[in-house]
């Protein structure tokens, strides 16, 4: 079922983030060459959330549309981030693409779906997305020094 | 997902006086969570003898809060809105739980009634008075806000717990004491917040809950020691109890009533926030609530404007998920109780007989989202071809119900917007900045939306309404809140 109030889409975006920090956490256990960026990552997920929820419990309201300014279907975003052993970093790094992209995805979508409707809402997931295209940029530049 | 409950077992809800968790000697009525149609609480009947003691309590208090700084009151304001943040999310459940509202609608519930906190923390400020030197050669003349003594507040069922908060903050700040009679088929956010107020340090006797129903009202309208009433409720309780007796009494009185909002849709608004705000207007809290809309009237004589949109319309609201307010994915909870069913259900048939055709039967194929019993729920009606003169063109139904009609052109939609009785938050859907103006000077509504749908004043606005929607002068919130529970005294001053 595709979802159409706040809190539902603020609980998947609080998934996308607790699922995306676990993946970074266990890339760090595994790879410890990029150790650093990829920690710097799954803290920088916990701080997303956060933006999330003042924003959204900041502003919500009953003049707002905070049960109609959405329709997402939840599917569409989810990336399977589990690492199967043996998985190279290369792949990894790919598998870690793969997964920022799906979540740029969802922020904007959700920026725009919600625009004019949750106030500083779809602000803060802009924002986020904006993050997460340029942590996509940095995960390129990892997989071009891997080669 | 579906959002854990607060409230466990069923608690016997208490009075809190004087600073004490007190057990009424009164009768126990039922508290119903209307999505699950099963009880969660107990709430007394308070006697006459326990408002009065309230009363007692409260005028006891009174002198020394009074003469509490006003920085040091709102110093424990501050404390009650910090701690209002930390349970943000255990009272926005248990509104939903006690209410039958969705989540997303008790979080924004319980973000407008901590702004009301919030705003009333600046009342070192809000109180100040003003002055002028010289008035004659060596003489000065200045205002100083005092405040009354005790106010009693009235909270109806639909917003248990931000409506509370658009007086109480402001009563206690300005150094009053306050008495608060929540609704009884809610009284669980006012039983959280007293526990709040108690751990932010207020005095004992400065915030006082007494349950109940018609006996505690009566005797805060009776007694010589209230100085005034905040009420919200119903129009015919607001005028013919709260304001008429109050004024045999000599007590100020603020009495919010009801409404019936027109929504007016000019062909050049844009059509898809038009629609999505409309839903939020028209189902949000399941009609429920004053500043719902009630009426929409479609504005032109293009038939084929009107078809598209109407289409939309029917399409969006066919939509609308069913269900439990604590499950996420639920757009519209409950009505609150059978009664409430049956009243809008009436309602419904009404329009039928006077010939309004049903667009889409909010009565059949309710489809709830989960396992629950269907008692309270109803699914969202739209009747087309409504005049103003029908009982569903002109009564508050307080539910899901949208009732379309068409006007000819702007002046048309207006009338009809002034002919009815209230005059609470009607709003025009335009593009053009000089229709807005013209709907903005032309209605007689205390609120006015402007592509907004639920026209809800900040706390730091006054909450207005005019013809039978409001009886009183001042308003709850903001700057008139603090006139409302202060009186002005004016010094005239020369030294020889």
């Amino acid at each position: 079922m595709n979802l159409q109030t706040a809190s539902a889409v603020i609980s998947l975006a609080k998934s996308l983030e607790d699922e995306s920090a676990k993946f970074y956490q266990d890339l760090a256990q595994r790879y410890a060459e990029d150790k650093d960026v990829l920690v710097s990552f799954a803290t920088e997920n916990r701080k997303n959330i956060v933006q999330i929820e003042r924003a959204y419990y900041g502003v919500i309201s009953d003049a707002i549309e905070g049960c109609f300014a959405f329709d997402i279907e939840p599917d569409v975003y989810k990336v399977e981030t589990a690492l199967a052993e043996g998985t190279s970093y290369h792949d990894a790094l790919g598998k870690a693409i793969e997964l920022e992209e799906k979540i740029v995805k969802f922020y904007t979508d959700a920026a725009e779906q919600s625009k004019s409707l949750m106030a500083d809402v779809p602000r803060a997931f802009a924002l986020i997305a904006r993050k997460r295209s340029e942590r996509q940029a940095k995960l390129r530049s990892l997989l071009g020094k891997e080669g | 997902m579906i959002l854990e409950e607060p409230i466990k077992g069923v608690p016997l809800v208490k009075n809190f006086i004087d600073g004490e968790w007190v057990e009424s000697k009164g009768e126990i009525k039922d508290v119903v969570n209307p999505a699950k149609y099963e009880v969660i609480a107990k709430v007394p009947i308070s006697t006459k003898d326990e408002i009065e003691a309230a009363v007692e309590a409260a005028k006891a208090a009174f002198p020394d809060w009074r003469r509490t700084t006003p920085l040091a009151r709102a110093r424990c304001l501050f404390r009650l809105k910090e701690l209002l943040e930390e349970h943000f999310e255990e009272v926005s459940r248990v509104q939903t739980q006690e209410h039958g509202k969705t989540i997303d609608e008790s979080r924004g519930e319980t973000r407008r009634g901590i702004e009301n906190v919030e705003v009333a923390c600046g009342i070192p400020t809000l109180m100040m008075g003003y002055n002028l030197e010289d008035i004659a050669t060596g003489i000065d003349e200045y205002v100083i806000r005092q405040p009354l003594g005790v106010f009693g507040i009235i909270g109806p069922f639909n917003f248990p717990f931000m409506i509370p908060l658009w007086s109480a903050p402001y009563a206690v700040a300005t150094g009053n004491c306050v008495v608060i009679k929540p609704s009884s088929e809610v009284p669980l956010s006012q039983m959280k917040i007293a526990e709040l107020v108690d751990e932010a340090g207020f005095p004992p006797g400065v915030w006082n809950v007494v349950n109940g129903g018609r006996t505690v009202v009566n005797g805060m309208l009776d007694h010589p020691d209230i100085q005034g009433i905040a009420f919200v409720g119903s129009t015919p309780t607001a005028r013919d109890v709260i304001y008429k007796r109050c004024g045999e009494t000599g007590k100020r009185v603020l009495a919010q009533g009801g409404a019936k909002n027109f929504m007016v849709i000019m062909p050049d608004c844009s059509v898809r926030a038009t629609i999505l705000a409309l839903m939020t207007s028209f189902f949000g809290n399941t009609g429920q609530r004053c500043l719902s809309g009630a009426n929409l009237v479609i504005v032109g004589e293009d038939d084929e404007f009107y078809k598209s949109f109407m289409d939309a319309v029917v399409a969006t609201t066919s939509k609308i998920v069913i269900g439990c307010g604590l499950d996420e994915s639920v757009q519209m909870g409950p009505l609150h109780d059978k009664e409430k069913k049956e009243k809008v259900i009436r309602y419904i048939e009404s329009g039928l007989q006077q010939g309004a055709k049903l667009r889409l039967d909010g009565r059949k194929n309710i489809k709830v989202v989960g396992d629950y019993p269907d008692t309270c729920f109803l699914g969202p009606t739209i009747f087309e071809d409504v005049t103003p003169d029908m009982k569903i063109g002109s009564e508050e139904i307080f539910g899901p119900v949208m009732s379309v009609m068409r006007a000819k052109n702007l002046d048309e939609a207006i009338e009809m917007c002034n002919s009815n009785l209230f005059g609470n938050a009607h709003a025009v859907f335009t593009s053009s900045g000089k229709i807005a103006r013209e709907f903005q000077y032309r209605v007689t509504s205390g609120n006015i939306g402007i592509n907004v749908g639920i026209v809800a004043p900040m706390a730091f606005f006054p909450f207005s309404g005019m013809k039978q929607s409001f009886f009183g002068i001042l308003h709850t919130q903001g700057r008139e809140a603090v006139r409302f529970f202060t009186e002005s005294k004016v010094v005239i001053q020369r030294w020889f």
